[in-house]
C-alpha cells in the first residue's frame, strides 16, 4: 500500500515554484508597490498615491518615448512579418549552395544585440562607412547625420532590428512552412492555381497561425526596444533626449545610487499595460477571422 | 494544519513585501548620538577596509600602508577588499541596503552624499576635531552637504584637470602652440582658423559643454539650501548660444551631440581632435594608447575655474570598531602615505603637509612631468562645479537639453528651464 502525503506534489515543485516566486511574482509585485511610492535604492519610500502616474502623464518624455515605441512597432511590425516569410520561401528551396544563403540570413541573430549596434553606430558615423562611401562617390556633400538627427536615428535604429531580426523570424516561418502539405500545393496546381494564388490561398492560411505568433513577438519587442537605440545614441536618447524608447527611460530614471524607482516602477507599469494592448488586439483579431 | 501554514506564508510575504518596499520605516536618521562626540577608544580588533580599483597596480603600496597600521597596533587586523572599477556604485549600494557596508570605505562625495541621508555614515568633523587642521578646505568641504551638519569623509586623493593640445594639429593648422587659447572667445575664434585650414578634416573643438562649463560662466548652479536649481540664467543661455553658433558653423563634430565626455577623448587620442582635457596623468595613459602622440602633446592650465575631483575615506557609522576603523581612515590618508601614493602617480595629496613638496611643483622637464606641476597649481584655486545633488538621471537631463539646444531643436532659454523643471522635480521626490 501506498502512503500519500498531501505535501509530495509541493515538495517536487518547491524548486521551480520558489524561483517563480523570488524572481518573477515578487518583482512584479513589489513594481506595482513601489509606483504609488518615491522610493530610492537606499531606505524610505512613501506613498505617493498617484503621484508618479500623474506626473508620467504631463512627462513630454515619455510622450516622444511612446511615440518612438510606436512608430517603431508600426514600421517593424509588416517589415518582420512579411519579409522573413518570403525569404523562408526562398531558401525552403533545394537548389545547389542554399545552405550559404540560410546561414548568411541567420548570422546577425546570433551575433549579440550590442556589438551589433556598435558595429552599426561605426558604419552610420559621421565618418563612418556610409557617410565616407557616400561623398567619396559625390553621391553627399555633406555626412547624413544618421546618428544626430531625430528621425534618421530613429529610422537607424529600426533598420538594425529589421536586418537583426530577419533571420530569426526566416526560421520561425521555415519550420511552419514544413508543415503545410505538398499535397495541397499538388492539388491547387492541378485545379490551374498559378504560385501566387498558391501562396495566398495555400501557403498564407498554413502559416497564418504562426504569422499571428510573429506578429505578437514583434509587436511587444518592438516597444520594449532598448539596446539599438542606447548603442546608436550612445546612451543619450540623441539630442533633447528624444529618440529614448520607454525602456531607456525607465533605465534612466532607475539607475545608481539615487534612482527614482518610484516613478521608474510606474512607467513599468504603464509600458505593461501598453504592451498587453496589441496583444489582446491581435488574438481578437485572430478569433475574428477564425 | 494547510490553513495554519498558508496564513503563516501570506503573512510571511505581506511582512516582506512592506519592508522591501521600504513602507515599513526604521530608517535610521542622520546625526545620530554617535556622530556627534569625539570618537576614542582602544585601537584594537578586525575592521574591514574598501578601496575602488586599486589592485593590482597599487596592491604593494597599499599592503604596505596597512601592514605598517597593524604593526603599529598589533591588536589590529585589516581586512581588505579592492572591487573592480565598473559597478561600484551598485556594489556599494546593495552593501548598504543589505547592512554590510565596510567599516573604511572609498566612497566619492557623491556616492557618499545618499549613504548620509540615511544616516549610514560617520561625522568624521565630530569625531576627529583635528580633521580641519591637517587637510585642505576644498577636500574637507567636497563631503559637507547642505543640510547635513558634518563632514562624512577624510579625503583622500585630489585631482583636477588640465588642458591638453596637439601641437602637430595646431601647426599643421595655421595655430600658435605657444598661444594656446585661455578662454571660450580665444577658443572660438581659433576653432575658426583650424577648421578653415583643415578643411573640417580635424577640430578643435569637440565636446559639447555641461554643468561645469556653465559654473564657469559665473552661472549658479543650484541655491544655496541645496533644494532647487538655478541654472536657466541669461548667462547660461548665451554660453549655449555661443555653442550653438559654433556647433552650426562646423566647429564641432556632428556627433558632439550624443557623444559622451569620452568621446572627446577618443577624438584627440586618434589625432581627429586637437584639444582635449584630462587629469594630471593624461599623457602618462595617453603614451599607452598612442606613445607617438604622447610628447607632441602641449599641457596648460584649465580654462576658468579648474574643476576639483575628490576621493575620500568614510567610516560607517555601523562599525562595530569605531576607534580602530577612525584611525585606519586617518592613516591611509596621512599625510606620509597620500605622499607616497602621489609619488607613484599622478594624484594630489589632500594633506596641508603636503602642500610645500617640491616633487609636485618642480617639472624634470617633461611634458608629463609638466602636466603635473600645472594640475598641481590649479588645485589651489579648483572647486566642486556640479553639486553632488545632481545624480545620474539629472546629469542625463541636462545632457540632452544642451544637446537639444545646440542642435537648434530649442532655444536655449527653453532647454535651461526645461533642464531646471525636470531635475526641480527630481530633486523634490
Amino acid at each position: 500500500m501506498t502512503h500519500r502525503r498531501w505535501y509530495t506534489p509541493w515538495l517536487l515543485i518547491a524548486p521551480a515554484l520558489v524561483w517563480l516566486l523570488v524572481f518573477t511574482v515578487w518583482p512584479s509585485i513589489n513594481t506595482v508597490i513601489l509606483s504609488f511610492t518615491n522610493a530610492r535604492p537606499l531606505g524610505g519610500g512613501h506613498f505617493v498615491g498617484l503621484e508618479n502616474f500623474d506626473r508620467a502623464l504631463s512627462d513630454d518624455q515619455l510622450g516622444d518615448a511612446l511615440l518612438n515605441s510606436v512608430i517603431y512597432m508600426l514600421v517593424c511590425l509588416p517589415l518582420l512579418t512579411v519579409l522573413p516569410l518570403l525569404m523562408a520561401l526562398l531558401v525552403q528551396k533545394r537548389l545547389p549552395g542554399i545552405t550559404f544563403f540560410r546561414t548568411a540570413f541567420y548570422t546577425p541573430v546570433i551575433a549579440s544585440a550590442v556589438v551589433v549596434a556598435l558595429i552599426w553606430g561605426w558604419v552610420l558615423d559621421e565618418r563612418g562607412l556610409v557617410n565616407g562611401l557616400a561623398q567619396r562617390l559625390d553621391v553627399l556633400s555633406q555626412p547624413l547625420p544618421f546618428l544626430t538627427d531625430r528621425w534618421l536615428l530613429l529610422l537607424s535604429a529600426i533598420s538594425l532590428t529589421v536586418w537583426k531580426g530577419l533571420g530569426y523570424y526566416m526560421v520561425i516561418y521555415l519550420s511552419a512552412l514544413g508543415n503545410v502539405g505538398r499535397e495541397l500545393h499538388e492539388a491547387a496546381a492541378v485545379d490551374g492555381a498559378g504560385s501566387v494564388r498558391r501562396f495566398l490561398h495555400v501557403t498564407l492560411p498554413g502559416v497564418r497561425n504562426t504569422m499571428l505568433l510573429v506578429s505578437v513577438l514583434i509587436s511587444v519587442s518592438a516597444l520594449r526596444v532598448f539596446s539599438e537605440l542606447y548603442i546608436l545614441s550612445d546612451g543619450t536618447g540623441g539630442p533633447g533626449g528624444r529618440d529614448m524608447s520607454v525602456v531607456m527611460l525607465i533605465q534612466m530614471y532607475s539607475r545608481g545610487f539615487t534612482g527614482h524607482l518610484g516613478y521608474a516602477s510606474a512607467l513599468s507599469l504603464l509600458l505593461f499595460v501598453i504592451t498587453v494592448g496589441p496583444l489582446l488586439l491581435l488574438l481578437r483579431l485572430d478569433r475574428k477571422a477564425v | 494544519m494547510r490553513k495554519y501554514w498558508a496564513r503563516l506564508a501570506v503573512a510571511a510575504v505581506v511582512a516582506t513585501t512592506v519592508a522591501g518596499c521600504g513602507l515599513g520605516g526604521g530608517s535610521s536618521s542622520p546625526g545620530g548620538d554617535s556622530a556627534s562626540a569625539a570618537v576614542t577608544g582602544e585601537i584594537k580588533g578586525k575592521v574591514t577596509l574598501q578601496t575602488w580599483a586599486l589592485k593590482p597596480k597599487f596592491t604593494d603600496y597599499m599592503q604596505g600602508v596597512i601592514d605598517s597600521f597593524q604593526r603599529k597596533y598589533p591588536g589590529v587586523q585589516v581586512s581588505w577588499l579592492d572591487q573592480p572599477a565598473d559597478g561600484y556604485a551598485d556594489k556599494v549600494l546593495s552593501q548598504a541596503a543589505g547592512g554590510g557596508l565596510p567599516d573604511v570605505v572609498n566612497l566619492p562625495p557623491d556616492f557618499a552624499l545618499p549613504l548620509v541621508r540615511q544616516g549610514l555614515l560617520l561625522d568624521i568633523a565630530s569625531a576627529d576635531p583635528a580633521l580641519a587642521q591637517d587637510y585642505v578646505a576644498g577636500g574637507i568641504d567636497a563631503y559637507r552637504y547642505a543640510g547635513q551638519p558634518g563632514a562624512y569623509g577624510y579625503p583622500w586623493y585630489l585631482n583636477t584637470d588640465v588642458n591638453y593640445w596637439n601641437a602637430d594639429l595646431l601647426t599643421k593648422y595655421g595655430l600658435d602652440p605657444a598661444k594656446l587659447p585661455t578662454n571660450l572667445d580665444e577658443l572660438i575664434a581659433q576653432a575658426k582658423v583650424f577648421k578653415e585650414k583643415s578643411g573640417g578634416q580635424a577640430y578643435l573643438m569637440s565636446r559639447k559643454p555641461g554643468l561645469g562649463d556653465l559654473a564657469n560662466a559665473g552661472v549658479r548652479i543650484m541655491a544655496e539650501d541645496g533644494k532647487s536649481f538655478t541654472f536657466n540664467t541669461p548667462e547660461a543661455a548665451a554660453l549655449l548660444d555661443r555653442y550653438r553658433e559654433a556647433y552650426q558653423q562646423g566647429l564641432l563634430p556632428k556627433d558632439v551631440l550624443t557623444d559622451k565626455y569620452a568621446g572627446n577623448a577618443k577624438l584627440f587620442s586618434t589625432g581627429t581632435a586637437a584639444w582635449t582635457t584630462g587629469g594630471g596623468n593624461y599623457i602618462t595613459s595617453l603614451a599607452t594608447d598612442n606613445p607617438t602622440l604622447a610628447p607632441k602633446v602641449v599641457p596648460s592650465p584649465a580654462m576658468g575655474t579648474p574643476p576639483l575631483y575628490v576621493q575620500g575615506l568614510s567610516v560607517a557609522k555601523s562599525s562595530r570598531n569605531l576607534p580602530t576603523s577612525l584611525a585606519l581612515a586617518r592613516w591611509v590618508t596621512d599625510a606620509e602615505n597620500q605622499a607616497a601614493f602621489a609619488h607613484l602617480t599622478s594624484i594630489f595629496p589632500s594633506t596641508k603637509a603636503s602642500a610645500s613638496d617640491p616633487y609636485f611643483s618642480k617639472s624634470d622637464g617633461t611634458n608629463a612631468s609638466a602636466a603635473k606641476v600645472i594640475a598641481f597649481s590649479s588645485l589651489a584655486k579648483a572647486a566642486v562645479l556640479q553639486p553632488v545633488q545632481v545624480d545620474q538621471a539629472m546629469s542625463d537631463i541636462v545632457n540632452q537639453q544642451i544637446a537639444l539646444a545646440i542642435s537648434g531643436g530649442t532655444t536655449s532659454k527653453k532647454a535651461l528651464d526645461d533642464a531646471v523643471a525636470r531635475c526641480d522635480q527630481l530633486l523634490k521626490n
